[in-house]
């Protein structure tokens, strides 16, 4: 019998899970870096089922790059799994290296991340340090991954072949409201490379997106930081909508006041890795 | 990247502005929005852009105490 094509990816997704479940077990202890966003909490989800709480510890770092609404996210899918959580705060704001906002600013960030959670792993017997790095983020511009294979972090995910769209269906089986959640990186991926990253600058991003997602915007968003100017993008399906006089308006208000005096609307719409697509045409 | 090419090729679509270039991103000044809440409008223009070396294009509504600002020497 053939199967529609959307049941044979279910069934390719639940495959996946299996082996992920298999791999959590081997381990037999696991101390995951989370976000609250859709694969950390996933992840989360499998490996308490699999281990048991006592053998899972989610560890959520805390810098001025985390969105409080994130964090808000990330405490009650916590409560919902019964997680076993615990907070650290972060300090790349302190290290130059990454304020100066190199294109590997990732880099620095995650080095600061996981030469913490090592130590963690290690006092609390707990086998192996994760992340929720899914076979999507492979090839991508992304120095952080770096920093996690010199620090040891595996990612179950990737070794699984786990995809965002398996990670959104198994997410979405298991009842985890982070299913549908839009990605949600930290908050210095808005401020263009080269400007320093500084808590003032990340106040406002979070500040702007915020009021817009008070006006009702839903899906992608992201405020692009480019000094005193705002580039806004929307997901498509939001840009028909506020692209009219009214709405625009009440884009460039909300923005304004939270602190860009100039605010533009990207007429493409939300792109993953738009600053690195600016950053890579200005380098060559 | 030609900035009174992609001007000259954005009012051709019917989109009257200044260009300002930041990198590769061009941020189009119009003192409306122009009705590119079209998705094929809004193409065009994209598709402009790109045509001219551009990465990005932004709109920026200038509102009457920016519109002095609004012209280039």
């Amino acid at each position: 019998m053939i199967e529609p094509q959307g049941m044979q990816a279910t069934s390719l997704a639940h495959e996946k899970e299996r082996a992920l479940v298999a791999w959590l077990r081997e381990r037999g202890s696991v101390l995951l870096g989370f976000s609250g966003g859709v694969d950390s909490a996933y992840l989360a989800s499998v490996a308490n089922e699999a281990l048991g709480p006592d053998r899972v510890l989610a560890v959520i770092g805390r810098s001025p790059s985390y969105p409080a609404e994130q964090w808000r996210v990330a405490r009650d899918v916590a409560d919902q799994l019964g997680l076993r959580v615990a907070e650290i705060d972060t300090d790349e704001m302190h290290d130059p290296r990454y304020v100066s906002n190199p294109s590997n600013r990732c880099y620095f960030c995650k080095t600061e991340l996981w030469s913490k959670l090592g130590p963690v792993a290690r006092e609390r017997g707990l086998a192996v340090v994760i992340d929720g790095t899914n076979a999507d983020d492979i090839g991508g511009h992304r120095p952080g991954m770096r920093a996690a294979r010199e620090h040891g972090v595996r990612s179950p995910l990737v070794e699984v072949g786990m995809t965002k769209r398996d990670i959104r269906e198994r997410s979405r089986a298991r009842g985890l409201p982070t299913w549908s959640q839009p990605s949600a990186p930290c908050l210095s991926s808005r401020v263009q490379y080269g400007l320093p990253v500084t808590t003032e600058r990340l106040a406002a991003v979070e500040r702007a997106e915020r009021s817009l997602r008070d006006l009702g915007i839903s899906g992608d968003l992201r405020v692009r930081h480019h000094g005193e100017l705002a580039r806004v993008e929307l997901s498509r399906e939001m840009l028909a909508l506020w692209l009219n006089p009214l709405p625009m308006r009440m884009i460039i208000a909300a923005v304004r006041a939270a602190g860009f005096p100039r605010v533009t609307i990207d007429l493409r719409g939300f792109r993953s890795g738009s600053l690195n697509i600016l950053n890579e045409v200005s380098a060559a | 990247m030609n900035v009174e090419n992609l001007e000259r090729a954005l009012a051709e679509i019917g989109l009257h502005g200044i260009v300002e270039v930041r990198g590769s991103l061009a941020v189009l000044r119009m003192d409306a929005e122009g009705g590119l809440a079209d998705d094929e409008l809004r193409f065009r223009a994209v598709d402009a852009a790109e045509r001219h070396g551009f990465t990005h294009l932004a709109l920026e509504v200038v509102d009457d105490a920016d519109r002095a600002a609004i012209h280039r020497d």
